[in-house]
């Protein structure tokens, strides 16, 4: 049914408005981290300027966000990995063997939900005495606290969907519980894997407190490094820019690659219950 | 229901071919106990030591004091602490409102049949969804801010005097919900239009068919079905907003003076900035307390469905 043409105009005047407000900061930001000094401080802004890449430059060679970047990678993918991996066995229990009793998948979802300051200051104390703060093995070990419910809860989904008679046959074919997870349900679910992956991937490069209290000048992630900018920004508007684009980079170009991922998992895992 | 008995059915063979109990249990052993194992070691474990932080008095420079029982928590019961909880209501409380009331819309709008450039607009409303909260609020700050930012440049042009924005007491919490929303009701946003996308559209072909205007169609066929996604994408909404910590830190600080002060942020001033772990862990554990009476609630409503 075709609405009238008021109508038409009136939505797309909606949504294309809604759409500016979200593409017009980061258009601006982008546009800045390619700027001089010079021209990041004029306003009104200039519209015609020659790009430099002299911002990136800086904190990248000056400020070492290379490492930084390093960094969060080496935590969020190691912590992902292994979310993903014991997680997936996890997942295969409780659908496939009500492991835990009807009740597990509702404790896996709670626990989702902790602020992550209940956690943050038991983590700091404890890695202080044993000696894991400024490590980026006990961020790693960190993380899967959030991680791995959050994976678990995406996986069980998912399970749902890989029909059970495919690994049923399998046993009655003569495979262990054990075979019959490794070579029909992973490879069955193998979509619902990578969007568990991705979205854990997600979570960890964007998380802030943990790796704040947890890190120190050597070991912090990407997000420390670029707070830690907040104190100069007066001074290095360009600097600045260049470090909110390169921290949001990785996420956008991933965005782009998995979108549909994205949109499945979270309808799985968030709405239908 | 249907999956229970399916359930069963999966059991008989293999057990029967197995022939014993002992080996289901061992494989689901084998199964649930890295995850369990990691769970006791990085949630349960630190929850409880948390716990017991807090009915202690410990300054970090001074290490461990005696037990005071509820000391922390009674001395909590002051000024201070209902303060950072107001703020903390109000701010959460704005933000699921505002934000629902535009991620609806705007789900209602994508999810109309005849809607054309839908994955274009989807593409973008989404994009703030993985950004990371940190990058976005710097950004803010930088269009923010009252000299060089560019908000104001472009208020002047329509005659709006410059404003202090996040260092106005007036204006910090507004504009820190302003910034909330522009990251957070994506989320919002693509839980209700999978939502909607879900629902029978038999309902509504026959509510139309009976003549029913597009408003009567929302108001008595697509909002009562929608009723459980609605309610969860609230109280997600809420949960994370309780929990919500990086904004303020890079916008604000809490500042100026306490205006935008949360539950979270005070926590960890507590016990980052003042050392005091005890008190520290007492408000984390209240804020605890808030997120899982929400988080049971939410329970109730998903075994419902």
């Amino acid at each position: 049914m075709q609405p009238p043409l008021y109508v038409k105009i009136l939505t797309h005047l909606v949504l294309g408005l809604a759409s500016a407000v979200i593409l017009l900061p980061l258009l601006w930001v982008l546009r800045t981290s390619f700027v001089d000094r010079v021209i990041a401080y004029k306003l009104p802004p200039e519209l015609f300027f020659t790009p430099t890449l002299d911002n990136y430059r800086t904190i990248l060679t000056e400020m070492e966000f290379g490492k930084f970047f390093l960094n969060s990678m080496v935590v969020a993918s190691t912590s992902t990995l292994l979310a993903v991996i014991i997680g997936a066995m996890a997942a295969y229990a409780i659908d496939r063997y009500r492991a835990g009793g009807s009740a597990m998948p509702m404790i896996i979802l709670a626990t989702q939900m902790m602020p992550p300051i209940v956690l943050v200051i038991p983590f700091f104390l404890i890695f202080k005495n044993i000696g894991l703060t400024d490590s980026r093995l006990g961020l790693i070990f960190a993380y899967l606290a959030f991680n791995l419910p959050y994976v678990v809860w995406l996986l069980l989904s998912f399970m749902k969907r890989v029909p059970r008679e495919l690994d049923e046959a399998a046993l009655i074919d003569g495979c262990t519980p054990l075979t019959a997870f490794v070579r029909i349900v992973v490879p069955a679910m193998l979509p619902g894997i990578g969007a568990a992956t991705i979205l854990s991937f997600v979570l960890c490069w964007n998380e802030f407190l943990f790796a704040l209290m947890l890190t120190g000048q050597q070991t912090k992630t990407l997000p420390v490094a670029v707070s830690s900018l907040v104190t100069q920004q007066g001074t290095a508007i360009g600097a600045v820019s260049a470090a909110t684009i390169l921290a949001m980079l990785p996420m956008a170009l991933l965005y782009f690659a998995v979108r549909r991922f994205l949109v499945a998992g979270l309808n799985a895992g968030a709405v239908k219950g | 229901m249907k999956s229970a008995t399916t359930s069963m059915n999966l059991r008989a063979p293999h057990l029967a071919r197995k022939g014993d109990e002992l080996s289901l249990g061992f494989y689901k052993f084998v199964f649930m106990t890295p995850t369990i194992l990691v769970m006791m070691l990085v949630v349960a474990a630190p929850l409880l030591y948390s716990f017991y932080l807090s009915l202690h008095e410990y300054i970090v420079t001074y290490g461990q004091g005696p037990f005071i029982g509820l000391g922390n928590y009674v001395l909590l019961m002051g000024r201070e602490f209902a303060g950072v909880s107001w703020v903390t209501m109000k701010l959460t409380v704005s933000v699921v409102v505002i934000e629902f009331l535009i991620a609806f819309s705007l789900a209602l709008l994508l999810n109309q049949s005849w809607l054309r450039f839908r994955e274009f607009y989807l593409v973008i409303l989404m994009l703030p969804m993985l950004m990371t909260p940190v990058a976005v609020a710097l950004m803010f700050r930088l269009m923010f801010n009252p000299n060089l930012g560019i908000i104001n440049w472009l208020l002047s042009l329509v005659g709006i005097p410059a404003q202090g924005w996040f260092g106005d007491p007036n204006l910090a919490l507004a504009t820190v919900i302003f910034v909330d929303a522009w990251t957070e009701t994506s989320l919002m946003l693509i839980m209700l239009y999978a939502g909607l996308r879900s629902l029978p559209q038999d309902p509504v072909e026959a509510a139309r068919i009976d003549g029913a205007n597009a408003w009567q169609i929302l108001r008595h066929v697509t909002l009562p079905t929608l009723r459980p996604v609605i309610l969860v994408t609230l109280l997600i909404r809420m949960i994370t907003a309780l929990k919500s910590y990086d904004l303020i830190y890079i916008l604000t600080q809490g500042g100026p003076g306490k205006t935008t002060e949360t539950i979270s942020f005070y926590a960890y001033r507590l016990g980052f900035r003042f050392l005091d772990i005890g008190q520290a862990a007492a408000v984390s554990f209240i804020l605890l307390i808030a997120v899982v009476a929400l988080t049971l609630v939410l329970l109730r409503i998903l075994r419902e469905r």
